[in-house]
């Protein structure tokens, strides 16, 4: 297969006319708003481009239509301050590129695909600010749709990470399913995927990266997620992690495979120590908090696997974030637990699995703006892309933080 | 009445001379444990031993030996800790976990049983066929289990405790032989700590520790538990609890969850096999640790209490807050769900110091057990085990957690699985550690030779008995009276509240809080185990498994309700009866006062958690009250009524045998049944009789009680029993060949109703075992006094002469006659047995050794009295033919049991099953 020039089959109505030049989606989850939008520089183009050519012998054959040139957006906001979120939309006047009901008047008809807790929350929000109505799609829907596209279409969207070394994994379509999920958000969904629309949620934690950013808030009166992140990278949680070898005077504990650096308790120290919060750095406040919850989603996500016989772990959501310490611990985690049989996997665009789910919903609905997507060069297209993070910039302010450039087919 | 101390018939110079043996009482104690030791090694002579067996309730014993005992500390403090009195318990064994958080310590204190050289039981035991030839001789020595527990971080406490008590010279050189006993001593010792302590042991103590492994310990000490123990286990949903009894032969695999500082899963397969499969760093510590931080706690305790006023839906995100309170029913999410543990400190502009400590406790404690619960569920899953036994500091018999878990467990399990916990969490690695010594033969032990005790101190303390010991009976009482006094003031550890006000007895109980979860009400006491090796199950029993003793079921609370007042009614007048038997001098109206005030707080316990103490029945309750009088030093609140009412009874025998003799055998038969129902009118337990004790005497009750006895009776199976008697026409039946007879009360129950039926089997042929309690329960006959009763009755008849002569019961009456035995023992024998027990009522899963070997051979069980045949056993099935007879003196029990009225009668007859 041509890793540049990948087809999504199966999602273009063709008797639909011609849309819209951008068109917008959204995750509005506890913590995080994710927009994935699409934008162009060209209008409507009957020129199939290099890669569209050959990506209709690969298909069925039947596309005959214009093609949308241009770039996929991904940009996140918090969800508290859903008001810049907003702002920004109406800025860019994004949703106007929207599904217009065919029958109503275009104008305060438009409907947005939104998915996320969020949708339903702040419906009436973007009602009143924008105008515009949210189409909920199903969460769950919308994510595992994401994780295969972006398993199918973007090449190298998936790779290890161990001990530092990042390590791209092409992984055979016919050899995807079945696979586990594990979406961490402010909670933690773990889903069994067995096909396009065809999964099961078969498990869960409420330990998750709102516990990470809530409980460090507490902790050590960080002021955002990318902070504490930070913070966490400079710790060094021995100093309040119960080790294996604070019980056992500094011996392993090896006749049950247990090393000395091993954490027997999470905060463990923190029981004998005679100190005030105060009196712990706050990087290693934030370290433990996040080796401890990167731990157990790791151990919970391999448990998981197990019982269903699922080879491959994904990881997304936002609480990775390209993290390397968060990738590194749960990637520790699954090898531990697993004794080295199970790896875990993160895609490159984790944390927008949801809506970039959502964006692909538009196909489904017999849209007027029906859209395939067509990669065009998915690695590295920005700047944003290259780098061990996926761009996101410390105060973690609004930020449109990397795009992909694709072409779309505007049947 | 085991120990000659109590008894002053057993002191007699004679019988003393019998067996050498009994002087070892006053040999040093050293002495005493090298004879201990050298018989349990060789398991063949087992003098000590059979003293053991003949039957010793050891926390039954009237008479304190309070020398080991100390009082340290003030009562002024804020946590004033108890330690019981160690009575007449000589060596300790001491085994240790010391964990991250918390120190368990597990001491075994051996109980000097002393032979009560009776020659008539010696003659019993030889006409029952048990001797000490064929008894089998018990590996192990029966004595306490103690439980005790502090914080590691006041290491120092514990060594003092260990000091004081001398805990760490207890190792006698027959567990440890190899060793001098002095300056080597060797303490067994698991948990983290047995390694970074044992440095500190050797300089404060002299002592090394032996370290065992931890995982082993664990699954030994759980493994101990759920065999040894009846009821360890419970299962805990909504805040109920609810005790369940695994089969041994059920019981592997099973998932141990140990939830320490870190928690620990363990595949357990067998007696020592197991294989640890997964565990998880969030556990005991991480709550405590991250609580600590986050709400200035200064203790584990306090950080629980926090979380029963919490409500972590202010701080965790719940599927509510982010589906805008709708429920994300497709996948199965309520919108109470917890999406996100402290999710929501995310999104509100709120420091740590905005949020309630109780919340931020409730949102940690609902993470972590959630978790561990779905860590724990993955795992079972993972190895197909059904059953997950959750122990571990961290659950201290904490509701909200008990229920997180078991939550949890269920929630993902989709029902197939059950959380279970075990009552002595906790406990479970220095209870293997325990195990792990050489020859304490505490593996074979079985669940009928345990009796577990909650001595006075137990509702204050919630079972955590540390800190300094209490000295002797005066100081216990002391503690009592300052406590009463300051009351409100006192914060024991656990219950974690402050007793408040009830009409109960004029006790207190802890304040209600509202809601059904509170830590205080479901925190589990441990009581001091108490080891018998001589007890056995009732063989005559027809199916163990389904029995249950308890006919009365205190889990109803309406039940229970009715009991506690039923039982604090008649406090008052047994506080009387108690002080009075005393001669109510000073002293006995002192202890007294603190026995009604001890049982007092036993009681407001029980209400506030039935489940406090375990399984809780009816007989169980009894059971404690006479259980708390004999730990206040009353022998025998009733003696002298009882010796009243038998001279009485006795004196209008004579009458009545005549009465008897001039009947044809049928209506003779019925005589007698109605002479036993009655005669059993007459109980000081109940409320009914007491008053009418004020109206007549005895003789009077017992004819105006015989007058009224009216057929049919409310239960009345006489015409079946006569025909198994009597036989129809001219089919006569073979009499029976041994009948056990289940005495009840002194005076005229058992002499003008149970003798003389008794009398008439024993001229039938049949022998008689009259089965009375080993120690005296309210106004019930003993096992003790019933020679002197029969010897009494013999005077006057032949029957019973020649008889009583036959079983041996004369012996010391009329020593003279002892040749005459020989040549009447072709005669049948009536017997005396003694039951096992010091309560009003029976559970047949744990009596006497020798009422086990007299069961062998008989083939009619007779029950008498409500004690034995209605609140206990009225629902047991046996082997053989069984007669249940009771006059039911309670108009609750009549209506709810058979459906009758007061003193309405129960004669219920069941042939063999």
């Amino acid at each position: 297969m041509d890793p540049k020039e990948v087809e999504i089959p199966g999602n273009s109505d063709p008797n639909q006319p011609g849309g819209r030049i951008s068109h917008l989606a959204l995750d509005i989850g506890g913590s995080l708003i994710k927009l994935v939008y699409f934008s162009t520089n060209y209008d409507v183009d009957d020129e199939v481009g290099r890669s569209g050519k050959k990506s209709f012998g690969v298909s069925n054959g039947n596309r005959d239509h214009p093609v949308l040139k241009g770039r996929l957006y991904f940009v996140k906001f918090e969800t508290s301050k859903i008001n810049d979120c907003l702002e920004f939309i109406q800025n860019k006047q994004l949703h106007l590129g929207g599904y217009r009901h065919l029958e109503a008047p275009p104008i305060d008809k438009t409907i947005i695909k939104a998915t996320g807790g969020g949708a339903y929350k702040y419906a009436d929000l973007f009602k009143e600010k924008l105008g515009i109505s949210l189409d909920k799609e199903d969460e769950m829907d919308c994510l595992v749709g994401g994780v295969n596209f972006l398993l199918k279409a973007v090449h190298q969207e998936a790779f290890t990470y161990m001990d530092g070394q990042k390590e791209f994994v092409q992984i055979d379509h016919n050899d995807l399913y079945p696979y586990l999920l594990v979406n961490i958000g402010s909670g933690v969904s773990m889903l069994k995927v067995d096909g396009d629309g065809k999964f099961e949620r078969v498990s869960g934690t409420n330990v998750g990266g709102g516990t990470f950013w809530g409980l460090g808030r507490l902790l050590t009166n960080c002021k955002n997620f990318d902070e504490l992140l930070e913070l966490s990278h400079r710790g060094n949680n021995r100093v309040i992690d119960m080790l294996v070898g604070d019980i056992y005077g500094g011996t392993d504990y090896s006749k049950i495979g247990l090393s000395s650096t091993t954490i027997a308790s999470s905060f463990g120290k923190a029981i004998s120590d005679n100190k005030e919060l105060q009196d712990y750095r706050p990087e290693d406040l934030a370290r433990s908090l996040l080796r401890m919850i990167s731990n157990n989603i790791g151990q919970i996500s391999y448990l998981n696997a197990l019982q269903f016989g699922l080879k491959r772990i994904f990881f997304g959501g936002f609480f990775i974030r390209g993290h390397t310490y968060t990738m590194d611990t749960i990637s520790v985690a699954v090898h531990f637990w697993s004794k080295g049989e199970a790896k875990a996997m993160f895609l490159r665009h984790e944390g927008f699995l949801g809506a970039l789910g959502a964006f692909r919903s538009y196909d489904k609905h017999g849209a007027d703006d029906s859209l395939v997507h067509q990669l065009m060069q998915p690695f590295p297209t920005t700047s944003c892309l290259a780098g061990d993070k996926i761009c996101s910039p410390p105060n973690g302010e609004l930020n449109e933080n990397e795009s992909i450039e694709c072409s779309v087919y505007a049947s | 009445m085991a120990t000659p101390t109590e008894d002053p018939v057993l002191e007699i110079d004679g019988i003393k001379g019998e067996e050498e043996e009994t002087v070892e009482n006053n040999k040093p104690i050293d002495k005493v444990v090298g004879v201990a030791g050298e018989e349990s090694g060789q398991g063949e002579r087992d003098m000590a031993l059979s003293a053991g067996s003949l039957i010793h309730r050891s926390g039954s014993r009237p008479q304190l030996d309070l020398s080991k005992a100390a009082i340290q500390g003030n009562f002024e403090e804020r946590n004033p800790t108890i330690l019981l009195p160690n009575q007449s318990d000589d060596i300790f064994h001491l085994a240790l976990d010391i964990g991250g958080s918390l120190i368990k310590l597990v001491y075994f204190s051996r109980h000097e049983d002393q032979a009560s050289n009776d020659m008539r039981k010696k003659t019993v035991k030889e006409r029952l066929g048990i001797s000490n030839g064929n008894r089998r001789s018990y590996p192990i020595l029966g004595g306490r289990l103690h439980f005790v527990k502090f914080e590691t971080s006041k290491i120092n406490d514990c060594l003092d405790f260990i000091y004081s008590k001398q805990l760490h010279h207890g190792m006698d050189s027959h567990w440890h032989s190899e060793l001098p006993a002095d300056d080597n001593a060797v303490i067994k010792a698991t948990g983290g700590g047995a390694y970074k302590y044992a440095d500190l042991f050797k300089e404060r103590l002299g002592v090394s520790l032996d370290k065992e492994d931890e995982m082993n310990c664990l699954v030994a000490g759980a493994n101990f538990l759920l065999k040894a123990i009846r009821h360890e286990a419970f299962t805990h949903v909504e805040g109920q609890k609810e005790f369940v009894q695994i089969d041994h032969n059920e019981l592997f695999p099973y998932l141990l969850v140990n939830i320490g500082s870190g928690v620990s899963m363990i595949k357990v397969d067998g007696d020592g096999k197991f294989q640890r499969v997964s565990g998880t760093n969030v556990g005991g510590g991480t709550y405590w640790g991250l609580g600590k931080l986050l709400t200035k706690c200064k203790s584990f305790d306090e950080l629980l209490e926090l979380s029963q006023r919490g409500d972590n839906r202010t701080i965790d995100m719940l599927v509510g807050d982010i589906y805008g309170g709708m429920d994300y029913s497709k996948i199965g999410l309520s919108a109470s769900t917890i999406a996100s543990s402290f999710g929501k400190a995310i999104s509100e502009n709120k420091e740590l110091e905005d949020y309630r400590p109780e919340d931020i406790s409730l949102s940690l404690l609902r993470m972590i057990s959630y978790n561990i619960g779905q860590i724990s569920y993955l795992n079972a899953i993972r190895f197909g085990i059904k059953r997950i036994f959750f122990g571990g500091f961290f659950i201290r018999g904490h509701a909200y957690t008990m229920d997180t878990i078991s939550f949890a467990v269920h929630f993902w399990s989709k029902g197939e699985m059950q959380a279970m916990f075990l009552r002595h969490e906790g406990f479970l690695g220095a209870l293997g550690a325990f195990m792990s010594y050489e020859k304490h033969g505490l593996d074979v032990l079985m669940a009928h030779q345990l009796v577990e005790r909650f001595p006075m101190g137990a509702p204050y303390t919630g079972g955590k008995i540390h800190g300094p010991p209490l000295g002797d009976l005066n100081e216990k009482i002391s503690w009592m009276e300052k406590f009463v006094q300051k009351g409100t003031e006192i914060t024991a550890p656990v219950p974690m509240a402050p007793p408040g006000t009830t009409g109960l007895g004029g006790f207190e109980v802890p304040l209600s809080k509202g809601g059904i979860l509170r830590s205080d009400a479901s925190a589990l006491n441990v009581g001091v185990l108490h080891l018998v090796p001589s007890l056995e199950v009732f063989p005559l029993l027809a199916d163990l498994k389904m029995y249950e003793p308890n006919t009365i079921d205190l889990s109803d609370h309406n039940e229970l309700e009715y009991w506690f007042t039923v039982l604090s009614e008649h406090l008052l007048d047994l506080v009387d009866k108690a002080v009075a038997s005393e001669g109510g001098t000073d002293d006995a109206k002192r202890r007294g006062d603190a026995f009604a005030r001890a049982f007092s707080a036993h009681l407001a316990r029980l209400l506030e958690e039935p489940a406090a103490y375990g399984k809780l029945g009816l007989a169980n309750l009894l059971e404690l009250r006479e259980e708390c009088l004999r730990e206040f030093q009353f022998v025998d609140a009733y003696r002298s009524i009882k010796q009243r009412e038998n001279e009485a009874s006795l004196a209008v025998l004579p009458d009545l045998l005549m009465e008897l003799d001039s009947m044809s055998e049928e209506i003779r038969l019925l005589t007698l049944i109605e002479g036993v129902l009655a005669a059993n009118i007459f109980d000081w337990g109940a409320r009914a009789c007491v008053d009418l004790y004020h109206k007549g005497t005895i003789i009077e009750i017992y004819r105006m009680s015989r007058n009224k006895m009216q057929r049919p009776w409310r239960v009345d199976d006489f015409d079946v029993f006569k025909e198994r008697m009597l036989g129809s026409g001219d089919k006569k039946p073979a009499p029976h060949r041994r009948a056990l007879l289940f005495v009840d009360n002194a005076g005229a129950d058992v002499v003008l109703g149970m003798l003389p039926l008794a009398r008439e089997l024993l001229r039938r042929g049949t022998e008689v075992v009259l089965v009375a309690n080993s120690l005296p329960a309210l106004n019930d006959v003993t096992a003790m006094e019933l020679p002197d009763i029969v010897a009494e009755a013999a005077k006057h008849c032949d029957i019973l002469r020649r008889a009583a002569e036959a079983g041996g019961l004369l012996v010391d009456a009329m020593i003279n006659t002892l040749d005459g035995c020989k040549e009447n023992s072709c005669l049948v024998p009536l017997m005396v047995v003694e039951n096992g027990c010091g309560s009003p009522c029976i559970d047949l899963r744990q009596v006497s050794s020798d009422l086990a070997a007299a069961a062998k051979d008989a083939d009619l069980i007779i029950l008498e009295g409500m004690g034995r045949a209605l609140h206990t056993n009225f629902n047991a099935q046996f082997k053989c033919d069984a007669l249940k007879l009771a006059m039911v003196k309670n108009q609750r029990l009549a209506e709810k049991l058979i459906n009758g009225n007061i003193y309405d009668c129960v004669c219920r007859y069941e042939p063999a099953s």
